[in-house]
């Protein structure tokens, strides 16, 4: 017990200093990020970047929050690694000491995660990786909040659009070969059982794989009338592609993950027609906080318009995410996580987004901002976006 | 069905079996190879890319340009990587042709870009379907291309005088010395040769494959699979393992899964090394009694 003594006095002493560095009054309030910023879903990372910087850059010309506290970003790169996630995550709230850490687009990295959130008592906000446990950890208090799709809503989302909207009862499943593809067979089997439907086929690919031609032949000959899609942006290309090539024109619906990455690039116009899922875009007519986003994309980014917004649903989800944030860190009257966690519960103020106007969006049970009644179908028109206008 | 999956077969095993022979050309003249023959592949896609979009050239000037550069690559994976440890005798070229191959992936993400690019050609707009499936023109003309490289480079190598001096190189490399051959530049033609073989590779297969820094590392994994299975020392050996790899792979997708192709191809290099350890067009090596 002696032994421990000292330590533990040198401890408490440093705890103590570094409690009162942070009663300074004008000390930064740091936000964290880890996120996959290098690799193929680098794109994903930048793209939640731009958009809490965007809200920082406009909190912090308001003056910033708590007193004249300007907001910091501090990102760390998860590589989409969830051993290297669990590292930057610790040494974002113990070394760095940031008041929230926001997350990228791997639901394998938000998995591993949850659990020091939930230790470390520190608020997470999800701005992409949509698996369904990570919100839904069963934790409680729990401290992961979410401003992004859900797999298990999007599932029901695609299953009600494939048979009120489409009108179609036999869906093919076309998914990738990795945990991601798996949570969604699970959705889409239990949302389409409860309508009854049973797919006519289910079909997996893996990473690089060059040629989706057998799958979709498979589907084809079981009869599919339309075919689901569960793919990122290159192997989405390739079964765009590969139905091409087989010369079958089936009506095609997907998750959100084709919207990463170049797919309008490498399918040109054969992806004309395929209809997928997202929580904003900035195509069409935008609202003034979508005019704002676009004007700060171009001047700080040089995006030159909506069709060069990378990744566009990132920005979006952060964007909104960190002006939460924000008020519930004004609500809270300061950094401490589990003060912040009961004012993201309970946030008062009403806050107008880009995605929509948000009025309570987390309770203690609720943790995800958005629901599918907030999502949108987009399609593919020319290597553009356009919205869908039937929900 | 039948016969996109014969064209789709024919198409990749033909590039296989080109790849394949790339390791073949370096390991007779020398008894060492380029372990990183796939990012070969992968850089003739990006260099053509670059040529043919980036600079606009036309599509021969840019094949062209894309050879040469292929070829230099070659001579200098050969003096780099090869050279300094060949003539000791160590087989740290195995590592050595392996870290460049990592060096030119993550080169090529850091001017390249780390997203995979589309690379248009006119024989990859429109299909031709037979029967409720159907194929590319590019797949057609790419097995058609690969089979008369194959015999251009057999030519070659038993008509020209070039390729006799390979040739003799490759039966005793201290012989050929003494006659007066240079060594070191017999071997570095054919690492030059090599690469442009692969090369070729990466310019066919980008319109299907689309380019991207990792596009080339399990071509160049099954292509070294080929060269096993055919035998590293037979060039008919290693044509025939391609255009068989490709067809087995393809069917295998076709009629089972996609999931069992990786696994059904790989036993059968297991199954052949323990059956022909020597390759199927290889010569069964004489036994010291």
């Amino acid at each position: 017990m002696r032994r421990l003594t000292l330590p533990l006095l040198a401890l408490l002493t440093l705890t103590l200093l570094a409690g009162a560095a942070g009663a300074q009054p004008k000390e930064p309030i740091k936000i964290g990020l880890a996120a996959a910023v290098s690799g193929g879903s680098a794109a994903s990372g930048e793209a939640i970047k731009r958009g809490i910087q965007i809200a920082l850059d406009e909190i912090n010309a308001r003056g910033g929050l708590l007193g004249g506290r300007k907001l910091e970003l501090v990102i760390r790169d998860d590589e989409g690694n969830p051993a290297k996630g669990v590292t930057i995550a610790r040494e974002l709230v113990e070394r760095e000491k940031v008041a929230v850490v926001f997350g990228g687009l791997h639901t394998t990295v938000a998995l591993a995660q949850v659990p020091v959130w939930q230790e470390l008592r520190t608020p997470y906000m999800g701005a992409w990786a949509a698996g369904t446990n990570i919100t839904r950890n069963g934790g409680s208090p729990n401290y992961v909040f979410r401003v992004s799709a859900n797999d298990d809503l999007v599932d029901r989302y695609l299953s009600r659009y494939a048979t009120e909207v489409m009108k179609k009862g036999k869906p093919g499943l076309l998914l990738e070969n990795t945990a991601w593809g798996q949570s969604n067979e699970a959705g889409l089997g239990k949302w389409l059982g409860e309508r009854n439907i049973k797919p006519v086929g289910i079909e997996k690919f893996n990473w690089n794989d060059p040629d989706m031609s057998p799958q979709l032949l498979r589907l084809k000959g079981a009869g599919a009338d339309h075919v689901i899609l569960v793919a990122n942006a290159p192997e989405g290309a390739q079964v765009v592609k590969s139905r091409a090539k087989i010369g079958w024109e089936v009506p095609m619906i997907s998750h959100w993950g084709i919207s990463g990455g170049r797919f309008a690039e490498l399918t040109g116009e054969l992806s004309d027609g395929v209809v997928f899922l997202q929580t904003y875009s900035f195509f069409g007519p935008q609202g003034e906080r979508g005019q704002a986003v676009l004007k700060a994309l171009a001047g700080k980014y040089g995006v030159k318009g909506p069709e060069d917004v990378i990744a566009p649903v990132g920005t979006a989800n952060a964007y909104d995410g960190m002006h939460l944030v924000a008020l519930a860190l004004e609500q809270a009257g300061g950094t401490d996580g589990p003060k912040l966690r009961e004012a993201l519960e309970n946030l008062k103020a009403e806050y107008r987004g880009l995605i929509k106007t948000y009025r309570r969006p987390f309770t203690a049970e609720q943790h995800d901002a958005l629901t599918d009644e907030d999502y949108i179908m987009v399609v593919w028109k020319g290597g553009k976006i356009v919205p869908v206008s039937a929900k | 069905m039948l016969v996109q999956l014969l064209v789709s077969g024919l198409a990749l095993g033909s590039m296989y079996g080109l790849v394949a022979l790339g390791y073949h050309m370096t390991w007779v003249t020398s008894r060492t190879m380029n372990f990183s023959q796939g990012h070969a592949v992968m850089g003739g896609a990006v260099v053509a890319y670059a040529l043919r979009v980036g600079l606009g050239w036309p599509f021969p000037l840019a094949v062209l340009g894309t050879l040469v550069a292929l070829a230099a690559l070659g001579a200098v994976v050969e003096r780099v990587a090869v050279r300094p440890f060949f003539l000791g005798g160590s087989p740290a070229w195995l590592l050595s042709t392996i870290a460049l191959g990592i060096i030119a992936e993550n080169a090529a993400m850091l001017t390249f870009g780390k997203d995979a690019r589309a690379f248009p050609s006119p024989l990859t707009q429109k299909p031709i379907l037979v029967g409720g499936a159907g194929f590319y023109p590019q797949e057609v003309l790419i097995p058609l291309v690969g089979l008369a490289l194959m015999a251009l480079v057999q030519l070659l190598y038993h008509r020209s005088a070039w390729g006799k001096q390979l040739k003799a190189v490759a039966w005793n490399a201290e012989v050929a010395g003494l006659m007066g051959i240079n060594v070191p530049r017999a071997v570095m033609a054919a690492y030059a040769l090599s690469a442009v073989l692969a090369g070729v590779a990466g310019v066919l297969l980008a319109p299907l494959l689309n380019v991207a820094p990792t596009m080339g590392t399990i071509i160049g994994l099954k292509a070294f699979a080929v060269a096993i299975i055919g035998g590293l020392g037979s060039a008919p050996g290693i044509v025939v393992a391609g255009l068989g790899y490709g067809l087995v792979e393809s069917f295998v997708a076709g009629y089972l899964s996609t999931g069992a192709r990786e696994i059904v191809g790989f036993a059968l290099v297991i199954a052949v090394l323990i059956v022909r350890p020597w390759g199927i067009g290889g010569a069964r090596p004489a036994r010291r009694v």
